[in-house]
């Protein structure tokens, strides 16, 4: 079984009927070329998916699991789906960004001077009390990072 | 009751006016709230697509900070509590799992023993309505559209208590402060922000957004109510991007602190892209007339 249709079988992919229900309930569908129905499909029959954009067009707001009547956890698929892809080599590049913030700062979304500012106006600690402002907490957060191979990961050097 | 407050990124780090009235609205219910050192919870959407190991290693530091001091985490946010929510659920669950993350924790000195529990806000506020009442000074008298958020409601086996379906938690909160919640179409939908889609894919998360907007306005609401500074977000910058609609966006803790008496300058509304003029000025009223 190679790893996708072994992703899709942890998440109860074979008892998908096919209905369309997530497919007719997704909010990014409508916007986008995501078809939940027939991603599950392809992951099913083992095709290759992680190369399609719109793998990354989910929202994860768990519409569809929530009606399927099945019981396929359709988001946890997606999510599996997204892993697999990351781990092929293809990572969106526009996605590094975060990552970078979070190895530098702890936080996907870091502090700017501006926000900085208006905290200390309104009485805020200027600077928040968590990792980014402890230098040492902030080197295990990296360690435990370098040890999980996360950057390495993403940027596709993970031997 | 002490709670380690867990703020997120976005609260902390782009919206600290929600910070802002979070803290003040606890203290005002006789909460205590601790800081810890943590990272991004991490996104539950975002990273946990990258990578699920790193993403519940990380999220089990988290829960380790919480733990070492005996007390359960405060989210403000349903990405945060989405996310901690759910790799807590997995290191509580399977032992093996939480063996193999210590593994990697215990070489920066940190263990995760499974014995934190994590909250979100909109749950504690449920059982504190005569708290609530309380410390109301006036009814705001406002018109608002609810917006839940994804990850609050959603997957319902992670959030049995609350009926996903047909919540009223949030419209229960608000009637004690004297506000009206409005029907809109499609109420529970997403708004259009997560999963890395606001980052990756602007057209998608716009559209998204678009759709819910135009039911929202619908209603005529004189501002949008969230529980969740990411839906905050999209909701205040996202008008802004579309050049369309001008709803004010408030989160919970926002209304509370208004309510509680608190100057909405100095809970920084006016920080928000969107102006909140007429809701500052209508308070304002509010307060002259006590």
């Amino acid at each position: 079984m190679n790893p996708v249709e072994k992703a899709a079988r942890d998440s109860n992919v074979e008892k998908c009927v096919q209905c369309g229900k997530c497919t007719a309930g997704c909010p990014s569908g409508r916007q986008s070329r995501l078809r939940t129905r027939t991603l599950v499909q392809m992951a099913y029959q083992g095709e290759d998916v992680t190369g399609l954009p719109e793998l990354w067009d989910c929202t994860t707001c768990y519409n569809c699991a929530e009606r399927c009547p099945k019981g396929v956890n359709t988001v946890d698929t997606i999510i599996l789906l997204r892993n697999l892809a990351v781990k092929k080599g293809n990572f969106p590049k526009i996605h590094l960004n975060a990552v970078e913030n979070l190895y530098n700062t702890g936080n996907g979304f870091p502090l700017s001077p501006e926000v900085a500012q208006i905290r200390a106006i309104i009485g805020l600690d200027k600077e928040p009390h968590d990792v980014s402002t402890a230098p040492e907490e902030l080197e295990k957060v990296k360690r435990i990072m370098d040890i999980t191979g996360f950057l390495e990961l993403v940027r596709g050097d993970r031997k | 009751m002490k709670l380690s407050l867990f703020p997120g990124c976005i609260a902390k780090n782009m919206y600290a006016s929600i910070e802002k009235s979070t803290r003040f609205v606890f203290d005002r219910l006789g909460v205590e709230l601790v800081d810890h050192r943590y990272t991004c919870c991490p996104a539950p959407g975002v990273f946990r697509g990258y990578d699920i190991d790193t993403w519940v290693t990380l999220g089990g530091r988290n829960l380790a900070e919480a733990e070492k001091d005996g007390l359960d985490v405060l989210t403000i946010c349903n990405g945060c509590y989405g996310s901690l929510h759910g790799s807590n659920q997995i290191l509580q669950e399977d032992i093996e799992k939480r063996e193999e993350i210590n593994e990697v924790l215990e070489q920066v000195g940190k263990r995760y023993n499974g014995g934190v529990e994590v909250l979100h806000f909109a749950d504690v506020l449920s059982t504190m309505h005569d708290e609530i009442q309380e410390q109301k000074e006036f009814d705001l008298g406002l018109r608002l559209a609810v917006h839940y958020g994804c990850h609050y409601l959603r997957p319902s086996q992670h959030h049995e208590s609350v009926n996903v379906e047909n919540p009223h938690i949030v419209e229960d909160i608000l009637e004690l402060v004297g506000c009206e919640s409005v029907d809109f179409k499609n109420r529970l939908s997403c708004c259009g922000a997560g999963g890395g889609v606001w980052s990756s894919d602007e057209e998608v998360a716009l559209g998204v957004l678009q759709e819910k907007l135009a039911f929202m306005s619908e209603a005529e609401p004189e501002a949008i109510l969230d529980i969740c500074p990411f839906c905050h977000l999209q909701f205040d910058q996202g008008q802004k991007r579309l050049q369309k609609f001008s709803i004010p966006v408030l989160h919970l803790n926002q209304v509370l602190g208004m309510a509680f008496g608190e100057r909405p300058k100095k809970l920084a509304i006016h920080t928000h892209l969107v102006s909140t003029r007429e809701i500052e000025k209508k308070v304002k009223g509010l307060k002259k007339n006590l």
